[in-house]
């Protein structure tokens, strides 16, 4: 039996006497309509376009962090996979988990000691978790310091120093890109 | 859900040419293009800005006795002042804001001056902030040392 295109038909059991009429014409207009889908079509096409340019094959690296303004910049390079250290006024956090406060970062040390032992334990299992996972490859010593654009140096200098210590001797500042010549990019 | 294309034949006994389009695929695949790439999208662009941590004498210093000649900006409280070798050239706030274009226009006369120079230091006192910190590692990386180290002022040696 050949394939037919589908009409429209009602069952014979439901007694729908007007519209049967209208089905099979009866003097009026039918009742068939057919859906214009250029501009459906049109707008999936579009949407489709847009989001493709704005893909993003390495996907999410940094989840930009309550009370962190990150500070612009206008040479800057793609983010790469590395532990990432949020440096708030407040707190600071490595891959999220709080390692220090603030207020501790902005006392002076006794002993003039400036590693933060907890990031720099954290840190160092990570390093060793990274060897291990990696055997084949080098370690880059690469870490991503997110930091809010008020926090001072002091604080910075803390963090750097630990990451140093743990052997993190390559910081990449996380910061919002900027089109050369002082425009904002499309993206943002 | 087609589309029909009216070739214009009008028939007179032979097969009509008109034909329609089955757009049911090109839809599902739209469909599931535009799902696929929303839950993919990243909305927030971030980018980085590398710098390294090494002061004076630390490792990582191979460069032959020729091309020591070390590059610093020291960012203050009253502005910048940039070393270039045994010369210091204090570049003063202009009002309450960091002068960064004539800290700019110093960078480029000691890249002119050593051109084979890539790295710079960048020595910062405790107070500084942050984005004053990435606005001068930015300006030394657009005037062509892309080798940046951030370091305590205390460090620099000067």
């Amino acid at each position: 039996m050949p394939i037919e295109a589908p009409k429209a038909h009602l069952y014979h059991s439901i007694g729908l006497e007007v519209a049967k009429g209208k089905l099979h014409g009866g003097g009026r207009k039918a009742t068939n309509a057919a859906l214009n889908l250029v501009a459906y079509i049109d707008m999936m096409t579009m949407l489709v376009i847009f989001l493709l340019m704005s893909f993003s094959a390495s996907g999410e690296i940094l989840f930009v962090q309550k009370n962190i303004t990150l500070p612009d910049a206008q040479n800057w390079s793609d983010l790469e996979r590395a532990p990432v250290i949020g440096v708030t006024k407040d707190v600071v956090t490595l891959d999220g988990r709080q390692v220090a406060t603030g207020e501790e970062l902005m006392k002076d040390s006794a002993t003039g000691d400036m590693k933060i032992t907890e990031l720099h334990d954290e840190l160092v299992t990570a390093k060793n978790n990274y060897k291990l996972l990696h055997p084949s490859e080098d370690f880059k010593g690469v870490c991503i310091i997110q930091s809010d654009k008020t926090v001072e140096f002091k604080m910075l200098r803390k963090v750097m120093f630990s990451a140093a210590t743990a052997g993190y001797q390559n910081v990449n500042f996380a910061v919002r890109p900027k089109a050369k010549g002082g425009v904002a990019p499309a993206a943002e | 859900m087609s589309v029909s294309v009216d070739t214009g034949g009008k028939g007179g006994g032979k097969k009509p040419l008109n034909a329609e389009l089955n757009l049911v695929p090109y839809i599902d695949l739209l469909t599931c293009m535009v799902a696929f790439l929303l839950i993919t999208a990243v909305w927030t662009q971030l980018a980085r800005l590398q710098a390294q941590q090494k002061g004076q004498g630390q490792a990582g210093e191979e460069t032959p006795p020729e091309l020591q000649v070390k590059i610093v900006v020291l960012v203050n409280q009253e502005g910048f002042n940039m070393v270039v070798g045994q010369d210091q050239t204090p570049i003063p706030k202009k009002g309450s804001d960091y002068d960064f274009e004539r800290l700019a226009t110093e960078l480029k006369k000691a890249k002119e001056s050593h051109p084979d120079k890539n790295d710079a230091q960048v020595a910062s006192e405790d107070t500084i902030k942050f984005d004053t910190l990435v606005r001068t590692m930015d300006t030394a990386i657009q005037a062509r040392f892309p080798d940046i180290s951030l370091i305590d002022s205390g460090a620099a040696g000067i």
